[in-house]
C-alpha cells in the first residue's frame, strides 16, 4: 500500500558559510512513522522547516504527493495538507481553546463573512470533536494563555489535528513535558487514523522507539542512518553518532587541591510562559573546575545558564552569589561573569576584530587585576584560526570559527565565571576535540566554568563534576570518576534517554 | 455599545467555585451598569439639540467623525497593527464624497456607501505593499502616508481644490429636501454613525476578527494553518478603510467642505491617541474605549481648550492616560476579585 | 543657456535640504534603531532647533555657535528625559502616544510665541549673500550648511564605523542582550541614542532654518520626510543608504515639486512602495525562523 506521500531530492541548506543540512535525500510512504534524531545542531529542525516551508532550501527538491512544492509558501503547503506543530506550543494566547481550534478550520481562501447557520454548526461540531480527540473538551472556554505548559501543547496538536492534515509534522513534541503528559501524547498520536503520515524530531527516545516505524539519525546535518527502529538501534554508525557516547575519548585527570567556590545557586526558579522550568534548584561551580550539566531538550539547562548570566528573570526566592556577594542580573558583566550563548548569538554587522576589540574594551574596565589578563593578541595565541579572519562577518565563517569566536567574545571579558550554553552544537568532532583543549586550558588558568551540553562525550572530556538535570530538578550530581561506574552509567542513561529499556513494544 | 467578545485578561485564577461564582456576578452586575450608561448616553446624545445650542451640537458631530477614525484605528489595533494614517481613508471617503455632491449626487446614504467603499477599494490596493511590515514599521509606514495623503490633497488641485479646499452643496435625503438645519444635520449624522456602530459591532463577532486576533497573537500559527497574512489582514485593513472612509462622507454632510487641514497631522493624531487611550484604560483594544476616548478628545481639546490651550489640554491628557494603566488594570482586577462584591 | 544653471541652483537647494533631511533622518534612525520607539515628537524637536535660533541668533557667526552649544544642551537633556519616560510604557503605541503628546505640547508653545507666524532666524552676515558663478547667484548660507551637513555626516560615518562607540552602538542595534552580557548598560545605550537622536533633530532646526522655513505644519512635513528617507534606507544605522536616500528625496522635493508638484508627493509614494517590495518583509523572517 506504500504510496509515496513526500520525497526529499537532495534538498539542503546553507547559513552563509555554515551548512545546517547537508544534501538530504528522503522518501517517506502514506501512512508512515517516522522519526528524525539527532544531537543538537543536527540539522533536524531545519529539515522540518523545510518541510514546512518556513525556510526554503538552498538546492534540492520536495515532493508532495507527486506535486513539486519547493517554492511554495507554508500557507500554500497547509492547504495541500500539511500540518505542523513548533518547538514551543504555537498557540494564540489571548483566544480561547475552542477558538483556537476554531481557527484551523476553513474552507479553503474563505473569510465566511457570510456565514451560514449550517456552517457554524458544522463549526462547532468539528471543535469539539478535536477536544475531544486530546482531552480538552472541560477547558473549551478558558483561555489558551492560561493553560498550564502541557496542556497547551496537546490544545497545539487539537488545532493542528482539526486541519485534517494528510502530512503531521511533530517539533519536539515530548519537550518540557512530564512521563503522563508524555504517555497522554503517545496515546494521542497512536490513535490517529492511519492514512496520516507522521515526521516526528524528538529527543526522548523511548516514544521514539515506541511510535515510529523509519527512523532517520542526523548528526552535525548530516544523514548518518535511515532504517527500522531495530536496525538503528544495532547500527554501529548511530551508536558512534548518538547513543554509544558512554566512554569519553579522554578521561579528565582530577585537579587536586581544594578550590574556593566561585558561583553559588541557591533555590533557583524560574519558567517561561507560566510554566516553571526550573525548581529550587541548588548549584555550586569551584575556581579552576568545569561543571557540566547534562539533559534533555526542555530538562532546564538552557534556562539555568540564561539565569546566571541575567538573560532571563528568576522567580522570587532564588539566591546566586558569585564569590559571596549577590549577583545582579543586569551587571553580570561588571561582575566578570562572561556568556558563550546557544547559537552564538554574534553580532551580524560587526567584524571579528571588532567584536574583540568591544569585548576587550569592556574586560579593561572590569577585569582590573586579579585572574589571567587576557588581550587580542593572547586570545588570538589562544585561537589562532581567528587571526586571518580578523576582517571577516560572521556570516563569512563556518560553525566552528563561529563558535570560537563567541568563546574570545567571552574570554576578553576575563571572566571569574565562564558560562558555555551547548558550545559543541552542530560542531564536527574535530572542532570539538580543540573546543575541549581550549576550555581545559581555560578552568586550568582557574576560571570556573559552568557548560550546559547534551553532548555526553564531551562533556565528560571537559567536565571534573556533571549534574544530571530532568524536569526542572537536578537528579544527581557526581565526578566524573564515579561517573564511570557501571550503576551511574545505568542511571544517566535512563536519564539521558540513551537507553532503549524503557521502550515499549 | 460595541465591545469585542475578548475576555478580560486574566482577571481571576481559576480557583474555587464558589469564587468563580462571585466574580461571574460581579462581572454581571458591571455589564449591567455599562449598558445603562450606554442608554443614558445613547439618549443623551439624541436629545442634544433639545439642551443645547448649535456650537455643542457641532462639536458633537466633531467628536462623531472622530469617533469613527478612531474605531478604523482600533479595528486595527485589534489585528496587532498600529495605524496612524486612517485620516489618509477618512480623506479619500470625504473627497469623493464632495465629488460625487458637486457632481449632483448629494443623497447622503448613497454618498456614504460611495465614499466607505472608495477608501475600502484604495486600502485595499494598498494593503499588499503596508501590510509587508509590522509593529513600529507599520507605524512609521502608516504616518509616513499620512504625510503623503495630505501632500497629495494639497498638490492635486484639480481634483481636491489644493489648500483651498472644496465646498459641496448640502446633503439630501431621498427623497427630501437638503439638509440645512443643524440638528437635522446632526440627527442624520448619529444615526448613519448608529448604522456604521451597528455593522462594526457585527463584524467584531465575525469570523473575520477572530482571524485578525489570531494573527495578531500567533502569525507563524496562522500561516501553519494555511491563513494568508496578507489576504486576511488586507480584508481588515479594507473594513478599517470604510470605517474611515464614512466618516469622511459625514464630514461633507456636516461642513459641506473639506480641506487638506482634515486630514492633517493634528486630526491623524487624535485618532490613533483615541484609540490607544481606549486601549490603555480598557487593558485591550475595545470598540467601546476608542468612542469615549474620542468624545474624551473633543471635550478636552475643542470644549475646554476653545480658548487656544486645545493642543496643550491634549497633550497632557495623552502624556497621564497611558501611566495610569498599571493602575486601572488593578482596579478592574479588584473590582471582578472582590469576595463578596455581588452579596 | 541659463536655464541649465537655474537648475544648478534649484539642484543646490535640493542638496542642502537632502543634507538637511540626512541629519534629520539619522536622528530618527537612531532612536528607532536602538529604542525600537516611533518618535512622533521628531518633528517638534526641528521647530524647537529653529525657535533657539531664533531666540539666540543676531545675526553673528558667534550667537549662531552659542545657539548650537545650547541646542545640544538642552536636546540632550530633553532626550534623556525622553527614556525615562518611555521605560515604564509597554508597547508602540502607548510610547508613540506619550511622544504625540509632547510634540502637541511643544508646537502649542511655539504658536504662543509665534503667534503663528514664520519665525525665521537672521542668517549670519558673513554667510549672507550669493555667490556668483556664470552669472548665477548661490547662496552662500546654503552652500555653508551642505559643508558642515557634509562634514557632519562624514563624522557620523567614522564614528559609527572605526571607533569603539560605534561598535557599541552597533552591536547593541544587533542585539541588545549579548551586547548588556559584553558589559555595556542597555540602559545607558537607550538614553544615550536618544539623546543624540533629539539632538540632531535640534541641531538640524538651528542651522536648517534658512533651509526650509519653520511654521505651522513643517513639524510634520519634516517627520513624514524623514520617514520616507528611513524607509527607502532599509533597516539599521547605514550613514550611505541614508545619504543617498535623504538626497534623492531633497531632490524630488524641490526640483519636483517645482516641476510637476502633483507628480512629486506621487513618485515619493511610489517610491516607498518599491522599498517595501524590497525590503518590507525582513522583520517578520525573523520572526517565522526563530
Amino acid at each position: 500500500m506504500s504510496t509515496v506521500l513526500l520525497h526529499l531530492d537532495e534538498i539542503s541548506r546553507r547559513y552563509g558559510a555554515v551548512t545546517a543540512l547537508h544534501p538530504l535525500s528522503l522518501t517517506i510512504p502514506t501512512g508512515a512513522r517516522h522519526a528524525i534524531i539527532g544531537p543538537n545542531g543536527a540539522g533536524k529542525t531545519t529539515l522540518l522547516h523545510l518541510i514546512a516551508g518556513t525556510l526554503a532550501p538552498t538546492e534540492g527538491r520536495i515532493v508532495l504527493n507527486s506535486r513539486p512544492i519547493t517554492r511554495l509558501s507554508p500557507a500554500a503547503r497547509a492547504d495541500l495538507g500539511v500540518g505542523r506543530t513548533f518547538q514551543h506550543p504555537a498557540v494564540v494566547d489571548q483566544l480561547t481553546v475552542a477558538d483556537n481550534v476554531a481557527l484551523a478550520i476553513r474552507r479553503r481562501l474563505t473569510f465566511a463573512v457570510h456565514q451560514r447557520a449550517g456552517h457554524r454548526a458544522l463549526r462547532a461540531a468539528r471543535v469539539a470533536a478535536a477536544l475531544q480527540q486530546v482531552g480538552l473538551t472541560g477547558e473549551a472556554a478558558t483561555l489558551a494563555g492560561q493553560l498550564p505548559y502541557g496542556r497547551r501543547r496537546l490544545l497545539e496538536i487539537a488545532v493542528v489535528l482539526a486541519a485534517r492534515p494528510r502530512l503531521l509534522l511533530l517539533d519536539e513534541p515530548s519537550a518540557g513535558l512530564d512521563p503522563a503528559e508524555i504517555s497522554h501524547l503517545t496515546a494521542v498520536i497512536r490513535a490517529l487514523p492511519a492514512e496520516v503520515t507522521v515526521v516526528l524530531v524528538d529527543h526522548h527516545l523511548p516514544l521514539v522507539f515506541d511510535l515510529a516505524d523509519t527512523i532517520t539519525v542526523l548528526a552535525s546535518g548530516q544523514h548518518v542512518a535511515t532504517g527500522g527502529s531495530e536496525q538503528i538501534r544495532n547500527d554501529a554508525l548511530v551508536r558512534d553518532a548518538y547513543f554509544a557516547d558512554t566512554t569519553p575519548a579522554t578521561t579528565r585527570a582530577p585537579r587536586k587541591g581544594a578550590r574556593p567556590t566561585v558561583l553559588d545557586i541557591e533555590q533557583l526558579s524560574a519558567g517561561y510562559h507560566g510554566a516553571p522550568v526550573l525548581d529550587q534548584v541548588d548549584l555550586t561551580v569551584s575556581a579552576g573546575t568545569v561543571h557540566a550539566l547534562l539533559g534533555l531538550n526542555g530538562a532546564g539547562k538552557s534556562t539555568l545558564i540564561n539565569v546566571v548570566a541575567g538573560l532571563h528573570p528568576a522567580r522570587a526566592g532564588t539566591r546566586i552569589l558569585l564569590d559571596g556577594t549577590d549577583l545582579r542580573a543586569s551587571r553580570t558583566a561588571r561582575h566578570r561573569v562572561a556568556l558563550v550563548p546557544q547559537g552564538r548569538r554574534l553580532w551580524t554587522a560587526l567584524t571579528v576584530s571588532e567584536h574583540l576589540a568591544m569585548a576587550a574594551a569592556a574586560g579593561r574596565r572590569f577585569g582590573a587585576g586579579d585572574g589571567p589578563g587576557r588581550d587580542v593578541a593572547d586570545i588570538l595565541d589562544m585561537l589562532p584560526v581567528l587571526r586571518n579572519k580578523l576582517r571577516r562577518y560572521p556570516a563569512q565563517m563556518s560553525g566552528g570559527e563561529q563558535q570560537m569566536l563567541a568563546i574570545a567574545r567571552a574570554l576578553l571579558l576575563r571572566p571569574r565565571l565562564l558560562l558555555l550554553d551547548e558550545p559543541s552544537e552542530g560542531l564536527a568532532p574535530q572542532i570539538i576535540d580543540q573546543l575541549t583543549t581550549v576550555i581545559t586550558g581555560v578552568a586550568n588558568d582557574g576560571v570556573a566554568v559552568l557548560l550546559a551540553e547534551q553532548n555526553q562525550r564531551f562533556a565528560r572530556a571537559v567536565a571534573d563534576q556533571i549534574s544530571v538535570l530532568d524536569s526542572g530538578h537536578i537528579e544527581f550530581t557526581a565526578t566524573t570518576a564515579v561517573l564511570a561506574r557501571p550503576d551511574a552509567q545505568a542511571r544517566l542513561a535512563e536519564l539521558l534517554g540513551v537507553s532503549t529499556a524503557g521502550t515499549v513494544a | 455599545m460595541t465591545t469585542m467578545t475578548n475576555p478580560a485578561p486574566d482577571t481571576f485564577t481559576t480557583g474555587s467555585a464558589e469564587r468563580r461564582a462571585t466574580a461571574d456576578r460581579a462581572a454581571r452586575r458591571w455589564r449591567h451598569a455599562r449598558r445603562a450608561l450606554g442608554a443614558v448616553a445613547a439618549l443623551a446624545a439624541i436629545a442634544l439639540p433639545a439642551l443645547t445650542g448649535p456650537y455643542l451640537i457641532t462639536l458633537a458631530a466633531t467628536a462623531i467623525v472622530l469617533a469613527l477614525l478612531a474605531m478604523s484605528t482600533q479595528l486595527l489595533a485589534v489585528a496587532g497593527l498600529p495605524s496612524f494614517g486612517q485620516t489618509t481613508y477618512l480623506g479619500i471617503g470625504a473627497y469623493t464624497a464632495a465629488l460625487l455632491a458637486a457632481a449632483g449626487i448629494t443623497n447622503g446614504p448613497a454618498l456614504l456607501a460611495a465614499a466607505a467603499g472608495t477608501a475600502a477599494l484604495a486600502a485595499a490596493v494598498l494593503a499588499p505593499f503596508v501590510l509587508r511590515t509590522r509593529g513600529v514599521t507599520f507605524l512609521m509606514v502608516t504616518v509616513m502616508i499620512q504625510g503623503l495623503a495630505v501632500a497629495v490633497a494639497v498638490h492635486w488641485t484639480s481634483v481636491t481644490g489644493g489648500d483651498e479646499g472644496r465646498h459641496t452643496p448640502a446633503v439630501t435625503l431621498w427623497p427630501g429636501d437638503p439638509l440645512t438645519s443643524t440638528p437635522v444635520i446632526y440627527w442624520y449624522t448619529l444615526t448613519a454613525f448608529a448604522a456604521v456602530g451597528v455593522g462594526t459591532a457585527w463584524l467584531m463577532r465575525s469570523r473575520l476578527v477572530l482571524l485578525l486576533r489570531a494573527h495578531a497573537g500567533h502569525e507563524p500559527r496562522m500561516t501553519a494553518l494555511g491563513h494568508r497574512a496578507t489576504l486576511e489582514l488586507g480584508a481588515g485593513y479594507a473594513a478599517a478603510a470604510a470605517i474611515s472612509g464614512a466618516g469622511g462622507a459625514l464630514l461633507i454632510t456636516i461642513n459641506t467642505y473639506v480641506s487638506p487641514a482634515d486630514i492633517s497631522f493634528g486630526v491623524a493624531a487624535a485618532g490613533f491617541a483615541a484609540a490607544a487611550l481606549g486601549t490603555a484604560l480598557a487593558g485591550f483594544p475595545t470598540m467601546t474605549g476608542a468612542l469615549v476616548a474620542a468624545v474624551a478628545i473633543v471635550v478636552v481639546r475643542d470644549w475646554a481648550g476653545s480658548d487656544g490651550t486645545g493642543p496643550l489640554l491634549l497633550g497632557l491628557l495623552l502624556l497621564t492616560v497611558p501611566y495610569l494603566r498599571p493602575a486601572v488594570l488593578r482596579l478592574r482586577a479588584r473590582r471582578v476579585n472582590r469576595p463578596g462584591a455581588a452579596a | 543657456m541659463s536655464t541649465l544653471a537655474s537648475y544648478a541652483v534649484t539642484a543646490l537647494g535640493g542638496l542642502a535640504y537632502g543634507l538637511l533631511l540626512f541629519v534629520l533622518a539619522a536622528g530618527l534612525a537612531l532612536i528607532v534603531g536602538v529604542m525600537n520607539v516611533m518618535n512622533l515628537a521628531h518633528g517638534a524637536s526641528y521647530l524647537a532647533g529653529t525657535y533657539l535660533a531664533y531666540l539666540l541668533t543676531d545675526g553673528t557667526l558667534a550667537s549662531l555657535g552659542i545657539a548650537v552649544l545650547a541646542g545640544i544642551t538642552v536636546a540632550g537633556l530633553g532626550g534623556a528625559a525622553l527614556s525615562v519616560l518611555m521605560r515604564p510604557l509597554k508597547g508602540h503605541t502607548e510610547q508613540a502616544v506619550v511622544t504625540l503628546g509632547l510634540g502637541f505640547i511643544a508646537a502649542w508653545i511655539f504658536t504662543r510665541v509665534s503667534g503663528g507666524t514664520t519665525l525665521v532666524p537672521p542668517r549670519p552676515a558673513i554667510l549672507d549673500g550669493h555667490l556668483s558663478v556664470a552669472g548665477h547667484g548661490y547662496p552662500v548660507y546654503h552652500l555653508s550648511f551642505i559643508a558642515v551637513a557634509a562634514m557632519l555626516a562624514a563624522a557620523m560615518h567614522a564614528i559609527l564605523h572605526h571607533s569603539l562607540t560605534g561598535i557599541r552602538l552597533r552591536a547593541a542595534v544587533d542585539d541588545p542582550q549579548m551586547a548588556d552580557a559584553t558589559g555595556l548598560s542597555a540602559a545607558r545605550i537607550r538614553t544615550a541614542a536618544l539623546a543624540v537622536g533629539t539632538v540632531l533633530a535640534v541641531t538640524a532646526g538651528v542651522l536648517g532654518a534658512p533651509v526650509l522655513s519653520p511654521g505651522p505644519g513643517v513639524d510634520s512635513t519634516v517627520l513624514t520626510l524623514s520617514l520616507i528617507v528611513l524607509i527607502l534606507a532599509g533597516p539599521g544605522v547605514r550613514i550611505r543608504n541614508l545619504l543617498i536616500a535623504a538626497i534623492s528625496v531633497g531632490m524630488i522635493q524641490t526640483l519636483g515639486v517645482i516641476t510637476f508638484p502633483t507628480l512629486a508627493s506621487f513618485s515619493l509614494l511610489l517610491a516607498v512602495i518599491a522599498a517595501l517590495i524590497i525590503r518590507g518583509r525582513h522583520g517578520l523572517q525573523a520572526v517565522a525562523t526563530a
